[in-house]
């Protein structure tokens, strides 16, 4: 069937523009794929599994390349306008989905992007790509964001007057012109690895032989190469049985999502209690989400890793000589450390070799790196769980290679692309100093930042989602980046910079990266081909293959050479520098997003603080937050306000003032800050927050510095943290209720083993006087019941999911100062505890996260108490809202037991945040443009006044059922097909702890899940029948470790104020 | 005190204290009561107008910016949904009720010294109401949609939600409040004649005149009249306890530990009598003091009454305050066991005892008559009981919500600068109308006290003496 598309008429005077290379050339091709109804790609799909989305997927693509949508390619500006007549396959709030990936330091996520007439809405993961298989992150999520931002840097710059971008481009000309053979050009840019950058840097270095190119990446890590050049080693945690990990937050900021599936695929048990469960130990300073979930946790200075290292080689190497020759070679001085902790630790990982894994982090010195390596050689763990992988990038040189050679005046331009060296360089290089006596500065960035203040040119940067592009994905195979919308503010791309020098012509579509997929590929035919890549937004079997992992013992002078951390104890303290868990390195201080997203475990927001022990906070008498704390533990509590004690630290004569937070769990004489706060040039959102820890960072100590003294200042400073208290009093039981794998596989056969702790061990039959008739006949008008499980043996608490469902349903950030006032919006939060027998403990309490969401109660306690209806119960089984039946008296919220209804105190949506409390008839009112085009359009924008709160997504349902309906037409069979949809914070786990779906369907995933003998409800006894079911955490300790009898002590119940109590309730046989 | 004439020739009988002192006739009666509305405005009046409206108009300003804004601009919070607007409304509606009492319940129970407090207790119940009224309506997110609560037909279809409490509350108050405006403004008919005949500017007699609604004071009229006095008695009566038993159910039928209670009911009622009367002395003692005339008629008999129903309310709330701590521990249930010891000794802890002190400890002092008949005494223990039952309800609303299941979702609570001058806003307001219906309307009922004169009460004793008396009253 082929129907012919009718365009507008191409205009006859002025300039012309091409919708792709393709109409421009106007080949027969072209116009076959312009008047086809389905472009040839779509065959490769007939007969197969095409789903509702893949349909979706794959019409947009299609358009892309017929040059129909946005993202198909520089659409006149003429025709944004309202359609007069409809574009076909565009359905006005019908989202069109597309590939692309968001190109980061770790590699690219492969992702699928929603787009609402030309805007994208909702970032997805790719589901075809096995990186991603559907999942992405906390900073993807929030990536939409920074696209809209209004803050964005909008204009070109010459020398912080505005220009254009022709005049920017022509100051490129006289600079290319000028540069000869590139002596004294000087590339520096971050560190993102895509094939078309490499390409343009061949061409680039051809044409300015020159030419230096440096890579800067504050958080980079240690680059230690201890399996030679361009080699990195890659953890296979699927192989794992035992996981060790030194310092490295693989669940969290040194991983991705990659890491965390592997990860959980074998930290579930959702096969019961033979499921093959790993056992994970880790060594840290601080409590991180890999701590928070591990079977055996030892909190440990950040400097004192190598001296764990050192120990734990030299009782290895009892058996094995070679690596006994490496330990001994290794000074690192002798730490405190448990020495059971070592031995059987060491025990286990011999039990288990080649099937143990030994992880180290980055930020650990290469000295640390080697002997970690030479651990898992000994083990036997080099090419089974741990492999080898060549990088595709050619090497550059660092940041204080360049500053050499600008400070020797060498370099008489310099171009920056991206980063913020002038903000996060390392202090000791004084880059913003070096940067100003360079002759010309040319900065490509999506903001006006630090480094572009003095540059000789600024230029706008586009956003992944506005540019052509292509990248590396994690496991390194090759993913398309295309646009969804036009660059918002003229801004150029990096290869539309790069090309530049290399002297080709701006790229006015995909054509250069084109070009790349064409050497890389060598395609037959390269339409399908393309097609296919933008389609699928990733290459066929292009994942790296793994390569040998050779470890060379004989190269450890090499590596030993390095003085020895400084030594650290009473009143001198090391200080540790981490990636934030939300603005990373500090590219994200704009995004309201991730700025209120809490912490997974400080629970903080809009700020960074110094993180140090309780021991150390006692020694201190400072204020404590989180953990419960009284005047003789020497912690004074915070205040309501959340004003909370500064310290200053001063490390190597720099000081920094800063709050200060007492981190349970936290090493002692050791304090964690988190970089990426107190920028000075930046927007709306992230002006003032935090402090700027940058300035005590040196090339010599990047990221542990020892020899830091701090004090308190008597100042205070008010920390927005959305988790007032973080102790479970005694109610672990029933809320987040586990066991060991033990205890699992003893009870085997008692099904109530898990559903019958705490106060549901011995509270009576619940019986309920109110027959709701919709649940007693669930068949009768909807044969859809939806329903949610939570695991929370695999959920690490990263809050992912929080900005997912932040993004999906339109949730407001409400600032700081409402955040202190207790007044976050998030529809869904992640409850962390720290627990310790009796609430004692916090040196070293364990740690529990726990996604809480409306439970959507078959017997909702906020329903009867509306007095106008405004929730209510739907026949699927949602508790609704109407939002414009809701007059506000928040009288649910106050009878919601989980309390995860939200109020909207203002009118969030339409009032700057600064001018919340001005009177209504004088303050502005509206939000800014850009950040109109980020809203869902099936979501209503809730004004305020109105209670609103987790919905399980009734958009998405709602969407699915229409389909369904639209599908099956009189047949009556609209049951919508099993695990059709989910929702945004199941589908962007990427350990997959939350499940969505039909529980009246025997065979949906959540049925089977909620099946499960670990499954149980919260606060069963007030006999709401919650439709979320938690799923108990297992824990598997190694029984012989010092502590292990412990583990989960906390958790157990301890209701009630007597043991006697406890032991009548034990008898019941219904204890954990 | 009282020097009675009794005849030497009678029975013995224990010595009834007269309602009305000093022998006074019912002109004197008249005269005193109708010189307070009719004689030029005292300073001491200007003063106090002067300083209670402003306050109310600031009130009035921070309501207009709260509405302006929204409900953020208070400290309220996820959790505490409630806080002081509810406590303030619920403190309000407690100090409503003792009005209704006295007028009510006393009347039907023959207790006849109530009749020279009624009117004015009455008066400060329909303020408190008016008060209390200011807080539902304004304390939710979109006031302009207040009227879904209503239940009107509408282009919807939906009704309101008849299992909600606070709906009944709706129902509840408004009844209520309509209930007292009629039975007062019925009481006020006889003596708005009597303010009427006397007037001497025809502006003053147009506007008393016309709500006298003709009064003559004829047999049938007075016939009718209290036929219909006593039925809106009966119907007031059961009001007084319903209105703050449903008031309670706000919190009683709710899953909140601490609030879901059955001891609720009976005890909010103890309560709000408590509270009341402690308003009722609040008001009339600097009343008495600024008309010392009114001493004969509002006798310290009086006060040593309503003290005794201090002591006695006051100890029924005590025991439900124990009663609830001991049920919290029996029930073993850990939510609510946590709820209590968090109450006493959580976050809140020094308003919980400073509402036992108050409330439970403060008024046993009136065991002693001493303390009883002394003013300044009385006065000041009727402050610590206002200042306990507004303590009690914050205990209530806040500790409970601010710690409650979850202890990742605790939360602190503390009031901002609006809300602390919204609730002073209230005083201000209850204040200013208490003083224009002094100045304009007959503070003391007195056709009713002039019935319990021994002058109208032919076997009194004083009649044997003299001559018969004529005295069945009329309108003067």
């Amino acid at each position: 069937m082929k129907r012919i598309f009718q365009h507008p008429a191409e205009p006859t005077t002025g300039k012309k523009y091409w919708r792709s290379l393709g109409q421009r050339e106007n080949s027969p091709e072209f116009r076959g794929w312009l008047e086809r109804e389905f472009p040839q790609g779509a065959a490769e799909f007939e007969g197969g599994d095409v789903s509702r989305r893949n349909f979706l997927q794959l019409m947009g693509a299609s358009m892309a390349l017929a040059g129909l949508s946005f993202a198909g390619c520089r659409r006149p500006e003429k025709h944004l306008v309202p359609f007069t007549r409809a574009v076909e396959w565009s359905i006005p709030g019908k989202a069109l989905f597309f590939a692309t990936a968001y190109p980061t330091r770790k590699g690219a996520l492969p992702l699928v992007v929603a787009t609402h007439d030309g805007r994208p809405t909702k970032v997805e993961g790719n589901p075809s790509h096995p990186a991603s298989q559907g999942a992405s992150d906390l900073q993807t999520q929030a990536s939409l964001l920074d696209l809209y931002d209004p803050d964005r840097s909008r204009f070109f710059l010459s020398k912080g007057a505005k220009s254009d971008a022709a005049t920017f481009e022509k100051g490129l000309d006289e600079l290319i012109a000028k540069a000869g053979d590139g002596a004294g050009l000087a590339f520096l840019l971050d560190d993102v690895s895509t094939p078309s950058r490499e390409r343009l840097r061949g061409l680039i270095a051809k044409k300015f032989p020159k030419a230096t190119w440096t890579i800067y990446e504050p958080l980079g890590g240690e680059k230690a190469g201890v399996f030679g050049p361009g080699i990195e080693a890659v953890p296979v945690f699927e192989s794992a049985d035992i996981i060790l990990s030194l310092d490295h937050d693989f669940l969290g900021t040194d991983g991705d999502v990659a890491t965390s599936r592997a990860f959980s695929s074998r930290r579930s048990v959702n096969k019961g209690p033979d499921s093959k469960m790993n056992r994970l130990y880790v060594v840290e300073n601080r409590y991180t989400v890999t701590g928070g979930i591990s079977d055996h946790r030892l909190r440990l200075p950040a400097s004192q890793i190598g001296s764990f290292a050192a120990a734990l080689a030299a009782e290895l190497g009892a058996k094995d000589a070679a690596l006994a020759a490496v330990a001994q070679a290794a000074k690192f001085p002798v730490a405190k450390i448990n020495p059971d902790w070592v031995k059987y630790l060491a025990e286990d990982l011999v039990a288990n070799k080649g099937k143990s894994l030994v992880l180290v982090g980055s930020r650990q010195p290469a000295a640390v790196q080697f002997l970690v390596a030479a651990i898992n050689a000994s083990l036997g763990n080099l090419g089974k769980t741990l492999v080898g992988r060549k990088s595709p990038a050619a090497p550059a040189q660092n940041l204080p290679q360049l500053a050499k050679q600008v400070s020797n005046n060498e370099t008489r331009a310099i171009i920056i692309v991206s980063g913020n060296p002038v903000y996060n360089a390392p202090a000791d290089l004084e880059w913003a100093k070096l940067q100003a006596s360079v002759e010309t500065v040319i900065r490509v960035a999506t903001y006006e930042d630090e480094t572009s203040v003095g540059a000789t040119w600024h230029a706008p940067l586009a956003h992944y989602l506005e540019s052509w592009g292509d990248a590396r994905a994690t496991d390194g195979s090759y993913v398309s980046v295309q646009p969804m919308i036009l660059p918002l503010y003229g801004a150029w791309s990096e290869n539309d910079v790069l090309a530049k020098f290399a002297g080709l012509p701006k790229p006015a579509g995909p054509e250069l990266v084109q070009d790349t997929f064409k050497s890389i590929v060598k395609p037959a035919d390269f339409i399908v081909a393309w097609a296919k890549f933008l389609h699928d937004g990733f290459m066929e079997a292009s994942a790296a293959l793994p390569t040998a992992l050779p470890f060379n013992a004989g190269a450890a002078g090499q590596f030993f050479g390095q003085p020895a951390p400084g030594a650290i104890g009473e009143n001198i303290f090391e200080v540790v520098f981490v990636a934030d868990t939300k603005v990373d390195d500090g590219r994200f201080n704009n995004n309201g997003w991730l700025q209120e997203v809490p912490d997974p475990i400080t629970k903080l927001t809009w700020d960074n603080a110094a993180l140090i022990s309780p021991s150390s906070a006692r020694q201190l008498g400072v204020r404590a937050f989180g953990i419960r704390a009284s005047a003789d533990e020497g912690i004074r509590e915070p205040r309501a306000d959340g004003e909370v004690d500064m310290i200053e630290v001063k490390v190597g004569g720099v000081t920094l003032e800063l709050p200060v937070i007492v981190a349970p769990g936290h090493a002692d004489h050791s304090i964690t800050i988190a970089l990426g706060y107190g920028r000075t040039v930046i927007g709306r959102v992230g002006v003032g927050t935090g402090f700027d820890a940058y300035k005590l960072r040196t090339t010599a100590a990047p990221y542990i510095a020892t020899g830091a003294s701090i004090r308190l200042t008597g100042k205070s400073y008010p920390l927005g943290i959305t988790q007032e208290h973080g102790v479970l009093e005694g109610r672990g039981a029933d809320l987040t209720r586990q066991a060991t794998l033990g205890e699992y596989k003893d009870n085997r056969d008692n099904t109530e083993y898990f559903k019958k702790m705490g106060m549901d061990a011995h509270i009576p039959k619940n019986v309920s006087l109110y027959t709701n008739p919709p649940l007693n006949q669930p068949d009768s008008i909807d044969p859809h019941a939806w329903g949610m499980t939570v695991d929370l043996n695999i959920c690490t608490g990263c809050s992912a999911c929080m900005v997912a469902c932040q993004a999906e349903n339109n949730i407001p950030i409400v600032g700081k100062r409402q955040v202190i006032g207790g007044r976050e919006m998030h529809w869904i939060r992640t409850d962390r505890y720290f627990a310790s027998e009796g609430d004692k403990d916090f040196d070293e309490p364990e740690l529990v996260s726990q996604p809480m969401m409306c439970q959507h109660c078959e017997n909702a306690p906020c329903e009867t108490v509306c007095p106008v209806n405004a929730t209510v119960h739907s026949e699927d089984g949602l508790n609704v809202m109407a939002y414009n039946r809701c007059i506000g008296t928040r009288y649910c919220a106050n009878n919601c037991p989980f309390k995860v209804r939200r109020f909207n105190f203002f009118d969030y949506n339409q009032r700057k945040l600064t001018e919340l409390r001005k009177w209504n008839l004088i303050s502005e009112k509206g939000t800014e443009d850009s950040l109109k085009l980020s809203k869902n359009p099936n979501v209503t924008v809730r004004m305020r006044g109105v209670m609103e709160k987790c919905t399980f997504c009734v958009q998405r349902i709602q969407e699915a059922k229409i389909a369904t309906k639209v599908a099956v037409r009189d047949s009556g069979k609209v049951r919508i097909p099993t695990d059709a949809f989910t929702t945004a914070c199941a589908q962007v786990c990427s350990a997959g702890a939350i499940t969505f779906g039909d529980i009246n369907n025997p065979e949906s995933t959540v049925s089977k899940i909620r099946a499960s003998e670990r499954g149980y409800r919260l606060l069963e006894y007030l006999d709401i029948k919650p439709r979320v079911t938690y799923l108990a955490r297992i824990r598997n300790p190694n029984m012989k470790m010092p502590g292990a009898e412990k583990i989960g002590a906390a958790m157990k119940s301890k209701h009630g104020h007597g043991q006697k109590h406890e032991a009548a309730a034990a008898h019941d046989g219904g204890h954990a | 005190m009282s020097e009675a004439v009794v005849s030497l020739d009678t029975p013995k009988e224990l010595e009834r204290v007269p309602l009305v002192t000093n022998d006074r006739k019912l002109s004197w009666i008249t005269e005193s009561v109708s010189d307070i509305v009719e004689s030029k405005t005292p300073l001491w009046w200007w003063l106090g107008f002067l300083i209670t409206v402003p306050i109310a108009l600031f009130g009035l300003i921070c309501i207009g910016y709260q509405i302006s804004n929204g409900v953020g601009v208070w400290g309220e919070n996820h959790p505490n949904g409630w806080a002081w607007d509810i406590t303030n409304f619920v403190f309000w509606i407690g100090i409503g009720h003792a009005g209704t009492l006295i007028s009510a319940i006393l009347f039907l129970t023959r207790q006849k010294w109530r009749t020279s407090i009624n009117r004015a207790s009455e008066a400060m119940t329909l303020f408190a109401v008016i008060c209390a009224g200011i807080f539902p309506g304004i304390h939710v997110g979109r006031v302009w949609m207040a009227w879904f609560l209503a239940p009107v037909p509408n282009a919807n279809g939906i009704w309101p939600n008849f299992r909600s409490p606070l709906l009944w509350d709706v129902f509840a108050v408004s009844t209520y409040f309509t209930v007292s405006v009629l039975f007062w403004y019925v009481g006020l008919v006889p003596d708005l004649a009597t303010l009427r005949d006397r007037a001497k500017s025809r502006v003053a007699r147009y506007i008393y005149g016309l709500f006298a609604l003709g009064w003559r004071g004829g047999n049938r009229q007075w016939r009718h009249y209290e036929m219909a006095y006593l039925i809106l008695a009966g119907l007031s009566t059961p009001l007084v306890l319903s209105v703050h038993s449903v008031v309670s159910f706000d919190f009683a039928t709710s899953i909140v530990p601490g609030w879901h209670t059955t001891i609720f009911p009976p005890y909010f009622v103890a309560g709000a009598i408590f509270g009341g009367f402690a308003m009722v002395l609040t008001i009339l003692i600097p009343a008495r003091l600024c008309y010392p005339k009114l001493d004969d008629m509002f006798t310290r008999q009086h006060v040593d009454k309503m003290t005794k129903i201090i002591l006695l309310t006051g100890s029924i709330v005590g025991y439900a305050y124990l009663m609830e701590l001991f049920i919290a521990w029996y029930g073993a249930n850990q939510y609510e066991r946590a709820a209590f010891w968090n109450r006493a000794f959580g976050w809140y802890g020094w308003a919980y005892f400073c509402m036992m002190f108050c409330n439970v400890v403060s008024p046993q002092i009136f065991w002693s008559k001493k303390m009883r008949s002394n003013y300044i005494v009385v006065f000041i223990v009727c402050q610590f009981v206002n200042a306990g039952m507004w303590f009690e309800r914050f205990v209530i609303i806040v500790t409970s919500l601010a710690q409650d299941f979850l202890p990742s979702s605790w939360g602190h609570y503390s009031p901002s600068w609006v809300e602390i001058w919204t609730f002073i806003g209230t005083f201000g307001i209850f204040l200013s109308l208490f003083l224009l219906f002094m100045r304009f309307l007959p503070m003391i009922a007195m056709s009713e006290i002039k019935i319990v004169t021994p002058e109208a009460d032919p076997h009194h004793p004083m009649h044997r003496k003299e001559h018969p008396a004529t005295a069945t009253e009329g309108a003067h």
